[in-house]
């Protein structure tokens, strides 16, 4: 029999969209084009060529290793690309993808990049082409709500702040905003510079759809251990006891 | 007049569940403010900056967060928080079903009122540097310490003067 990997436990609704979220099988909600993309992570102008740190791999002559020959490298580090990053602010009020999750999805299904997880923000760095194509895959993706997630390269708080009037999630740069007709519009890049024209995001999820969605266990949306009131926790619950148990009384080697 | 004891007083604090926009926010204020009672108040919340703080877009203005006008009590100021959480001290405890009664009207979604202590009552060693020695006493815990100017606005019944703004 084929080997499934087991990604997440748990039987909720919040442990499924982990599964999703980790195994890369997510939904595309929306199409926000390229250039739009690129003029948002703000590192270079939407059309201009990609700057380089070194030449092409196939010119540069590389050693013989046995890595290098398995492993492809991607198409960034091919044409010698700079490392740049896109970071992410999701809300705490059910945004799709918590911090930890865009790691998840970034460490198992992107090559060649580097996520990084802190406590209201989660960025992840990677050869400049490859990382604008990681950065549209979230943005088009169920991983994203317009609204309750944005790309913050500076600024960032907001993750755990109260939601604005509109539902959106606070943004001391005003980097989104509500547009009149209900469509989330991009105002200025990752890092609060002024944008040339407005990006249509498309419109928010609703609160129920951002709920239905979620990775964020909560008391007051699905709790870690499932059921309240139920005779037994979720897996969920029992994986992370165990796995705390073992930690503490082994230093995480069960023997 | 000097507020001499907290225990005929009382300090409530009230936390709405979105922030408020510069509308709801003066809309909620004169609420408040025509319900009475009021001895002092505060309002609290985020940062809003005028231009970029950090980062490679430091210094770019930012429009969006400028003149954010509000009109209390006749009295026109400038926010520069995002409010979420407002302070305020009741000559005494009748005056909060009046309180809640205009939060109700004023706010289009849910809010808590929590009563406790809020500011307080003598003076830090910044109270100290910024006013010497306090004569009256309602001022401590209206400011943010680490603000370089007062940001303290005092509304009367006869007369009205503003030092700079209302919000600390």
């Amino acid at each position: 029999m084929a080997y499934t990997p087991q990604f997440y436990p748990g039987s909720t609704s919040v442990g499924i969209n982990r599964r999703k979220h980790m195994s890369g099988n997510i939904e595309k909600l929306r199409d926000i084009p390229e250039a739009d993309v690129v003029a948002i992570m703000g590192h270079r102008a939407p059309g201009a060529d990609y700057a380089s740190t070194h030449p092409p791999l196939k010119e540069m002559g590389e050693p013989d290793c046995p890595v290098r020959q398995l492993v492809a490298p991607t198409a960034g580090a091919a044409a010698g690309d700079r490392v740049r990053y896109s970071q992410w602010t999701d809300s705490m009020y059910f945004a799709p993808s918590i911090p930890y999750f865009r790691s998840y999805w970034g460490a198992i299904n992107c090559k060649g990049c580097d996520p990084g997880t802190l406590s209201g923000r989660q960025i992840i760095e990677a050869r400049e082409r490859d990382i604008e194509k990681y950065t549209k895959q979230q943005y088009d993706s169920e991983m994203t709500d317009v609204a309750l997630c944005s790309m913050r390269g500076c600024t960032v708080h907001g993750h755990s702040l109260r939601l604005e009037e509109n539902g959106m999630q606070f943004d001391m740069l005003a980097r989104t905003e509500m547009g009149k007709d209900g469509n989330v519009y991009a105002v200025k890049d990752q890092v609060g510079i002024p944008l040339d024209k407005k990006i249509n995001l498309g419109k928010p999820m609703t609160e129920a759809e951002a709920k239905k969605r979620t990775t964020i266990f909560r008391f007051d949306g699905v709790p870690m251990g499932g059921k309240i009131g139920a005779r037994k926790f979720d897996e969920a619950i029992e994986m992370t006891h165990h796995m705390w148990e073992y930690r503490s009384k082994w230093g995480y080697r069960p023997e | 007049m000097v507020t001499e004891s907290d225990t005929e007083s009382i300090q409530v604090e009230i936390i709405p569940n979105r922030y408020l926009t510069p509308a709801t926010t003066q809309r909620l204020l004169n609420e408040i403010y025509g319900s009475g009672g009021i001895t002092r108040i505060m309002v609290h919340g985020p940062n809003l900056p005028r231009s970029v703080p950090y980062g490679p877009g430091r210094g770019t203005p930012i429009e969006e967060n400028r003149d954010l006008l509000i009109e209390v009590g006749g009295q026109a100021f400038e926010l520069s928080v995002k409010v979420g959480r407002i302070r305020l001290e009741l000559e005494s405890e009748e005056y909060l079903a009046g309180l809640k009664a205009a939060c109700e009207r004023a706010l289009p979604f849910s809010f808590q009122i929590k009563r406790g202590k809020f500011f307080h009552t003598r003076p830090t060693i910044t109270d100290y540097a910024k006013f010497g020695k306090v004569e009256d006493k309602r001022i401590l815990g209206l400011i943010d310490p680490k603000a370089k100017r007062n940001r303290l606005a005092i509304l009367s019944e006869v007369q009205v003067t503003v030092d700079d703004k209302e919000e600390c």
